[in-house]
């Protein structure tokens, strides 16, 4: 009978459909920038990002669109650098793989860290953001330092340098320190008394604080024990970018638009003395 | 590629405590959820319909909704709300024993009907209850036949424990996302979590299999 006919009408449907979704898809979850005027208009790349955008405020999904620091941080620099780009939100283990790989991606921005560690696979841009860990505890809490969340119940993001810095000073395979996919169910375990703390990075802590003033938390800083970290942009090894973005990422702290980025998003000025 | 094993061999310690931790949820959760499960399929297979209906209802949702789904509600609103505070393995066995009580039922229900309805009614016509006759006319011949599904189940339970690293059990999965944030690499530790699981999926197949010929 005539049923290639038929299988020809379904398969043309279904690509249409699929065709169809796809481009809403990279729309609705990618940011686009044709880049400024005032850079080199030589270089016609889409540049691909990766960001795991669940890491309020510095980077997190409002509804379908990518918001926080380092989104509007990024921004700043390719326009300064002059370069089309676009960002999308890849899920933290997606994004470390494909980043690695250089294919599908060519960088990441993720709030991630700079540690040696990291540098056996990765490239890094200069420093863009300078933090420290602090420690989340309830109002009552007897907790003071960071050496006080020995024999405690503490709940960290894994993978974060909060993780890192715990896992030092509790000891490696301490199962009282949890390691949790990510800083949401960490706070959500503090509050359900599965964890007496939680120790993350201080924009983190702030926000959540300030949004939940009904918890009766408070965060404590602890410079002894906790010593600021840097993050920076990822690359593939042997990635040109970054010698593309690393005078665009300078630029703009000289300029004072990073100033204004920061003022937006944590309401204070930034110190840049240590990022170099 | 380069793969390396040094960051395996540091973490096969852990690895292995985790590996401990698996085997040893696995065997709790799907102990407790055959017994429960029992209850669960008479219950669904009572002359009563307030039996019928709760226990229908409650294979529904288990066999309705993700794992993870259950997993996350167990430990952050069933536990605290039983004990107070939060406890991830208590959470662990409880989702995972609830969920494996819902497919154990199926099981039953499934084995107790494959037997052929006039041993019932000879049992019964022999002067034994119906209580007596499950018990010892029924029960010991469809569980012979439940043996395979039960393997499949335990099979099934102890890969899906996996997902309970996302709740800080400190199993397999959870050193193995260990591993993975300190290097920030992929293939290692899922390649690593990988071989232990078909380790021990593979030899439960066969004791599995042994116990299948000793019993037929």
């Amino acid at each position: 009978m005539k049923k290639w006919y038929v299988s020809a009408i379904v398969t043309l449907v279904a690509m249409l459909i699929l065709a169809g979704c796809g481009a809403k898809k990279s729309e609705n979850t990618g940011i686009e920038n044709a880049g400024s005027a005032a850079g080199n208009s030589s270089d016609a790349t889409t540049y691909m990002f990766a960001s795991d955008a669940s890491y309020a405020p510095m980077e997190y999904m409002d509804k379908d669109e990518l918001k926080g620091f380092d989104v509007d941080f990024l921004d700043e620099v390719m326009k300064q650098a002059g370069l089309k780009y676009e960002l999308h939100n890849v899920a933290w283990d997606a994004m470390l793989e494909s980043v690695k790989q250089g294919k599908e991606y060519q960088a990441g921005i993720s709030s991630i860290s700079i540690t040696d560690d990291r540098k056996q696979t990765y490239d890094f841009s200069m420093p863009y953001f300078e933090s420290t860990n602090v420690i989340m505890v309830k109002e009552d809490s007897d907790i003071k330092s960071a050496t006080d969340l020995k024999g405690k119940k503490v709940a960290v993001q894994g993978g974060t340098t909060a993780d890192i810095l715990m896992t030092k000073i509790m000891g490696e395979g301490n199962t009282d320190l949890k390691k949790f996919d990510s800083n949401a169910v960490a706070l959500l375990e503090l509050d359900q008394g599965g964890a007496d703390a939680v120790v993350a990075d201080i924009a983190i802590v702030r926000d959540y604080v300030k949004n939940n003033p009904g918890k009766k938390l408070k965060s404590i800083a602890d410079s002894t024990n906790f010593n600021s970290e840097y993050y920076g942009l990822a690359f593939p090894k042997g990635s040109e970018l970054k010698a593309k973005l690393d005078p665009a990422i300078k630029a703009i702290i000289e300029n004072g638009k990073y100033a204004e980025i920061y003022k937006k998003w944590f309401g204070e000025e930034p110190n840049t003395a240590n990022l170099k | 590629m380069d793969f390396r094993f040094d960051i395996i061999w540091d973490y096969a310690p852990l690895l292995l405590r985790g590996t401990l931790y698996t085997i040893w949820i696995s065997i709790a959760s799907i102990l407790l959820g055959s017994i429960f499960g029992l209850g669960v399929s008479l219950g669904k297979m009572s002359r009563y319909w307030f039996l019928r209906w709760p226990m229908q209802s409650y294979i529904n949702f288990f066999r309705g909704t993700p794992l993870l789904v259950q997993i996350f509600i167990v430990h952050f609103g069933l536990i605290p709300l039983i004990y107070g505070k939060t406890n991830a393995i208590i959470a662990a066995v409880v989702a995972l024993s609830l969920n494996s009580a819902a497919y154990s039922a199926e099981i039953y229900r499934a084995g107790i009907l494959s037997i052929d309805k006039g041993q019932m009614e000879a049992a019964q016509s022999l002067g034994m209850t119906h209580f007596q006759a499950m018990r010892f006319i029924v029960l010991p011949q469809a569980i012979r036949r439940m043996i395979p599904a039960f393997g499949n189940e335990f099979i099934q339970l102890l890969k899906d424990s996996s997902l309970l690293a996302l709740i800080t059990v400190p199993e397999i999965m959870y050193w193995g996302n260990a591993m993975k944030n300190q290097y920030i690499r992929i293939w290692e530790p899922y390649m690593a979590a990988a071989v232990i699981y078909f380790i021990l999926t593979y030899t439960l197949n066969k004791v599995l299999v042994a116990i299948e010929r000793k019993v037929s």
